[in-house]
């Protein structure tokens, strides 16, 4: 429905004219401006690719974990409150979920720490 | 010249005024003044001038520091941030020496203060990357160590700093930075869990130190392999003594060698060694590890950490203080994925 090129696509050309065509004009102390919103825009165009998937799947692991309806919410008060401390696996599991959530979220905001520190574009582990 | 109503010309007579005025000199000549690049936060302007008698006599190669047009409300004012540069160079740090402090506003249109200026340069990936200094990144990071040692010898009873905010402890910064995340509409386990352990492992009583609350690469000078200042103490206040080295080892700031965690230029041994000898204290890795994390992360903990009290922003411009934290966000998510490129 939506018109070509779409948002990857059109963040994608902006970024090259802002990069190639806008940036040589500016002045020198606002190039460090520009390349912050290249990367903002990169940082965009990975996001508005990878869609909802790796959300919907935390929202997977959240409802594993607790045996019903789970959020991130409901995640970050119980950690607030210690709520697994007296349990071993269910720490274990809650920190695996949250190198989960980290994982993906680097993958979209900073790729180049994922690599530089081993993680493969698809690797869910590391 | 920085900017006010008065014109460019009237300005720098100003300026020469006060600094002879400042200096006991009969008269003061200002062969240059020019912008530094940098510094989206303040302006730094570099004067080259010469002192007609005075405590200054003769040429003198001097940095005028001032509020840029887009300030952030979490840093001191000029005149606050010369007093802690004062501070810090009677603590023995490495700093440009502080000069004179101006704060009417009929002189430049805003406050200011000059300080000495430094050689060396603070970009971030040449300190990192550039091969000529890999012997000596080691040394480096051993100094950095020592000065903030040295900087950590400040204390709230030292007189002079009435204004910073008191310091209520590790637990009173964490219940800040929950009540910050409060009004973030997204729940943020991941902080919330070192949060949870920052709490449950509490050293045992730190006094409250001086805290530089950027010490970083990009924040220090290097003339070749030698550090001549520290710079850009405008977030500096009474904290925690393993926030800075926590700060300065975050991933952040290693400008392209993320497998140096003392600021891309060493691993860590040097930087605590330099640390612990000079202060006669033994640090906790993990712990600045966590601490680190938590003021680096992009919901802006390093602002949490630094900001003014809320209700004082908020009854200011509330619509315009959201949209400058959003920019702010988006400025450190994007600063974060490029540094470590």
């Amino acid at each position: 429905m939506r018109d070509l090129p779409q948002s990857r696509d059109l963040l994608g050309l902006a970024r090259e004219l802002l990069l190639g065509e806008l940036l040589p004009l500016l002045p020198p102390e606002r190039a460090r401006d520009a390349h912050l919103i290249a990367t903002t825009m990169a940082i965009a165009a990975r996001e508005a690719a990878g869609g909802e998937g790796w959300q919907e799947e935390i929202t997977g692991l959240l409802n594993e974990f607790y045996g019903e309806s789970g959020s991130l919410h409901r995640l970050a008060t119980d950690l607030r409150n210690g709520a697994f401390e007296t349990s071993p696996s269910r720490a274990a599991a809650a920190r695996a979920i949250l190198w989960r959530l980290t994982i993906e979220k680097l993958r979209e905001g900073n790729p180049h720490f994922l690599a530089t520190n081993g993680f493969l574009a698809g690797d869910k582990d590391g | 010249m920085p900017r006010s109503e008065a014109g460019p010309a009237d300005r720098q007579r100003a300026l020469a005024r006060f600094l002879a005025e400042a200096s006991g000199a009969g008269a003061v000549e200002i062969a240059r003044i020019a912008l530094l690049p940098g510094g989206a936060i303040q302006e730094n302007w570099a004067i080259d001038a010469e002192f007609d008698g005075g405590r200054l006599a003769g040429a003198q190669r001097l940095v005028l520091r001032t509020d840029a047009a887009t300030g952030v409300p979490s840093s001191l004012g000029r005149v606050e941030e010369f007093a802690v540069l004062e501070a810090a160079f009677a603590a023995g740090v490495t700093v440009p020496e502080p000069l004179f402090a101006c704060a009417d506003p009929a002189v430049l249109g805003k406050p200011f203060f000059v300080m000495r200026r430094v050689a060396g340069s603070a970009l971030g990936r040449p300190i990192t990357l550039d091969q000529g200094l890999e012997a000596a990144r080691p040394a480096i990071a051993e100094r950095l160590g020592r000065e903030l040692a040295r900087l950590q010898t400040i204390h709230p009873l030292r007189g002079g700093l009435a204004f910073l905010p008191p310091y209520d402890g590790p637990i009173g910064q964490i219940g800040e930075f929950r009540a910050y995340l409060d009004r973030h509409p997204n729940p943020r386990p991941v902080l919330e869990w070192a949060l949870r352990w920052a709490e449950t492992h509490l050293p045992d009583k730190l006094p409250p130190v001086l805290c530089h609350r950027d010490f970083r690469t990009g924040n220090y000078l290097l003339e070749g392999t030698q550090l001549t200042a520290i710079l850009d103490w405008e977030f500096a206040g009474w904290g925690d003594p393993d926030e800075d080295i926590g700060w300065l080892c975050c991933k952040g700031w290693r400008f392209g060698r993320l497998d140096r965690e003392a600021g891309g230029i060493a691993d860590r041994a040097p930087l605590y060694r330099g640390y612990e000898s000079e202060s006669g204290r033994r640090l906790d890795p993990e712990r600045h590890q966590v601490l680190g994390n938590l003021r680096e992360h992009p919901l802006g903990g390093h602002r949490a950490a630094t900001e003014r009290p809320v209700s004082d922003q908020r009854r200011a411009q509330p619509i315009d203080r959201d949209h400058r934290a959003a920019r702010h966000r988006m400025r450190t998510r994007a600063a974060d994925a490029a540094r470590s490129e």
